[in-house]
């Protein structure tokens, strides 16, 4: 006979490596798992590649100096990506959806500024949606002021003068990627977990593990152990991915592997709730993306909610996805989201795993099978 | 034989409704992505493009005060009026994106005709926020001059022509996207699912071996999750038009209807495919949903393809998708058919090859099974 504690021991040994070959015979269910968080990373990544930066043909009639000056300014505006083009050029690609403005300088621009005289410029722009399109409205009067800043400095003084916060800026791939990890963790673990909890019902397995003298927690320790051993996999190449690939170097690497288990110990218990509670793998893996992508926009993935509306502040601060990206954020940039400090984040987290571990146990402890 | 081919199609047909019907875990699994998007989207819109600052105004002199003032109403900013102290608060508490100073001299400055700088200190975590205040500021100070009309020393002015008769706000922009995700999610799981279960259930034996052709087997299966998801995705546009978010007119409803029925019938077609080739629930669940995702991506799901680097926008051009997102934009937003005939031919032989990988699927079932 084993003792109370070596028995359980075994209950909990037992869980987790049966759980981790049922999850191996799903080969194909097991790849596309681990590999979900990085194709989540890749697809993100590759829609903000360029989205701040608005693809223009300039149409140069005049190439004189001062037109030079300008498309300079236009360059160094933060908005655009620029190429040279005739008019028929642009307009071509304007209309294919190539690009998204035509800026036409005029052939007397040089003549008329030497002049002091009026110029129009030409904007056309393909105003999809006023986001985008408010970029440029904006960009164009930007660049003709700093182009007066620098070509007549007397006449045009008044100017930005920009102190940074931080020591260096951030693009915005290496500040998103981080806050991609955090959806990483989060499929990562509810698949894992969601899905071996809800087989257990699907398979009516369930009904053995309920009827043996086993502890229910010691039952779902194992089970939970186990899909951390499949999660780590998936945390591993999106880590990967995210510091030898994107070349985002965490500043605190302790806090990486610290704040990176917490995080995954909290979804893993809440897709083994979920799988329990529904009992089928379907809605689970459905439900784990269909939350949690949605969830990950509204918890500050793009930056601090405190720059986003109230109510987008009120939904983040009730899930844990927004404390997992201000954790990260700090271990990776040291960046400052929030003014909670990163105890008290931590000790958000370590109180939502707490609960929700013990509402997995309790749900589990409840649970039936209907025959 | 014609009579009995639609005989089975019908029956296959009632059949998987039926069973979908059965499962409403599923149907809730099918409609809480795009609608939890179209929430996210609706609670976020407000805040898109107007950043958060902190408005510190030192001097009261004219210039001082009619600079505080274009900045108020320029629309590119959310203003806290703030003195110097809080201003800094704001900015430690995370509150706001950068703090703008007009200094005490500034009029002074300016009446002299000697460099008068605007101070912006600018939590630069990211360069989204960043480069808006860069643009933003630099928007103001141009506003300013354009206020002095003739005697402003800035000459140029920007000649602006627009492309499309009228602007789309950003959140219903987002909502055609939205309909095209939900239409690929439901199109394939309910597609997916209805053929794996066959196989997992074990009743493909008797569709294969009864006197039915393979066509008529697909064509049932098909047609259940083209309804169904047809459906859905007339129900949310419907439910955009009432609360004003997505408004075809007169004859461009019919082209927006054309639009998602087809988009319907490719995802429904691709479902049945990939369905009848994995013939496992858990894979095909996971398949279906990662396809959507990738698909709905890869049109432009959350950005503007234009804005996108040839290499992928070429990557678009291939995706059945683009083309259903065009033709419901031009549809919902412009009243208008630009490249109508190519957008539906691209979905209508994609829906045709969906049918016919499906078909082949099933195909190669009966040997297999």
């Amino acid at each position: 006979m084993y003792s109370e504690p070596a028995y359980t021991l075994r209950v909990i040994w037992a869980c987790m490596k049966k759980d981790i070959r049922s999850a191996l015979t799903e080969r194909v269910f097991t790849i596309i798992g681990i590999f979900v968080p990085v194709n989540v990373l890749i697809l993100l990544s590759l829609f903000v590649l360029a989205g701040s930066q608005a693809p223009t043909a300039v149409v140069m009639h005049d190439t004189g100096p001062y037109a030079q000056q300008f498309y300079t300014a236009m360059s160094h505006a933060h908005s655009f990506r620029l190429r040279l083009a005739d008019a028929n050029e642009a307009q071509n690609l304007i209309s294919t959806g190539r690009i998204v403005a035509v800026v036409t300088i005029p052939a007397d621009f040089d003549a008329r500024i030497q002049q002091n005289q009026q110029v129009q410029v030409g904007v056309q722009i393909n105003n999809l949606n006023t986001d985008f399109t408010n970029d440029i409205r904006r960009a164009i009067p930007l660049s003709i002021t700093s182009f007066y800043g620098k070509a007549f400095p007397n006449l045009v003084n008044i100017t930005p003068r920009e102190f940074d916060l931080q020591p260096q800026d951030t693009d915005y791939i290496p500040y998103l990627t981080v806050s991609i990890l955090v959806i990483g963790l989060v499929l990562a673990g509810i698949l894992q977990s969601g899905t071996a909890a809800a087989r257990e019902y699907e398979n009516e397995t369930i009904k053995e593990l309920l009827l043996s003298p086993a502890r229910r927690w010691a039952v779902i320790l194992g089970k939970m152990l186990g899909a951390f051993a499949m999660s780590i996999a998936s945390v591993i190449v999106v880590l990967c991915v995210l510091i030898f690939v994107i070349g985002v170097w965490p500043v605190h690497w302790l806090e990486v592997i610290g704040f990176t288990l917490l995080s995954l110990l909290i979804f893993i218990a809440f897709g083994t709730l979920l799988g329990t509670l529904l009992k089928v793998r379907q809605p689970v893996i459905a439900l784990a993306f269909g939350t949690s992508i949605p969830l990950f926009f509204v918890s500050g993935a793009f930056g601090p909610i405190t720059f986003t509306t109230p109510a987008v502040q009120v939904i983040a601060q009730i899930f844990p996805i927004y404390y997992a990206i201000v954790l990260q954020q700090h271990a990776f940039h040291n960046f400052i989201l929030n003014t909670y400090g990163i105890g008290i984040n931590a000790l958000i987290l370590g109180v939502y795993a707490l609960v929700l571990l013990i509402l997995a146990s309790l749900v589990l402890r409840r649970s039936t099978l209907a025959h | 034989m014609i009579t009995a081919f639609f005989s089975a199609v019908w029956v296959i047909f009632r059949k998987d409704i039926r069973v979908l019907l059965r499962q409403p875990a599923n149907i809730a699994a099918t409609l809480v992505p795009p609608i939890a998007f179209l929430l996210v989207n609706a609670l976020g819109a407000a805040a898109v493009g107007r950043s958060p600052v902190a408005l510190v105004t030192l001097d009261h002199g004219a210039k001082g005060q009619q600079m505080a003032q274009i900045i108020h109403n320029a629309d590119v900013f959310r203003i806290t009026d703030a003195s110097p102290s809080q201003g800094q608060a704001l900015l430690k508490n995370i509150d706001v994106v950068a703090v703008i100073t007009i200094p005490a001299d500034f009029t002074q400055r300016v009446d002299a005709h000697v460099s008068s700088p605007i101070e912006v200190t600018v939590n630069n975590l990211n360069l989204d926020f960043t480069n808006d205040i860069r643009r933003s500021v630099p928007d103001a100070i141009t506003q300013y001059y354009q206020a002095q009309g003739n005697a402003s020393p800035i000459k140029v002015k920007m000649q602006e022509i627009n492309l499309r008769h009228r602007d789309v706000e950003f959140f219903q922009y987002n909502v055609l996207p939205t309909i095209l995700l939900l239409l690929m999610i439901s199109g394939l799981i309910n597609g997916g699912l209805a053929t794996a279960r066959e196989w997992e259930s074990r009743t493909v034996k008797e569709l294969l071996l009864s006197p039915v052709s393979r066509a008529a087997i697909i064509a049932g299966k098909v047609f259940a999750g083209f309804a169904i998801t047809f459906i859905l995705g007339v129900l949310v546009l419907l439910l955009g038009y009432a609360l004003g978010w997505t408004q075809p007119q007169g004859v461009y409803w019919l082209s927006a209807l054309l639009t998602i029925a087809l988009v319907s019938l490719f995802g429904a077609g691709l479902g049945v495919a990939i369905g009848a080739a994995l013939r496992r629930i858990q894979v095909v669940i996971v398949i279906s949903i990662n396809a959507a995702i990738y698909l709905f991506f890869l049109a432009g799901g959350i950005g503007v393809l234009a804005f996108e680097p040839d290499w992928l926008q070429n990557i678009a051009a291939f995706v059945p998708l683009t083309y259903g997102r065009h033709a419901l934009e031009q549809a919902v937003f412009y009243s208008a058919s630009d490249q109508f005939a190519l957008d539906m031919t691209v979905l209508a032989l994609s829906a045709l090859a969906a049918l016919v990988l499906g078909t082949l699927s099933m195909r190669r079932g009966i040997t297999t099974s």
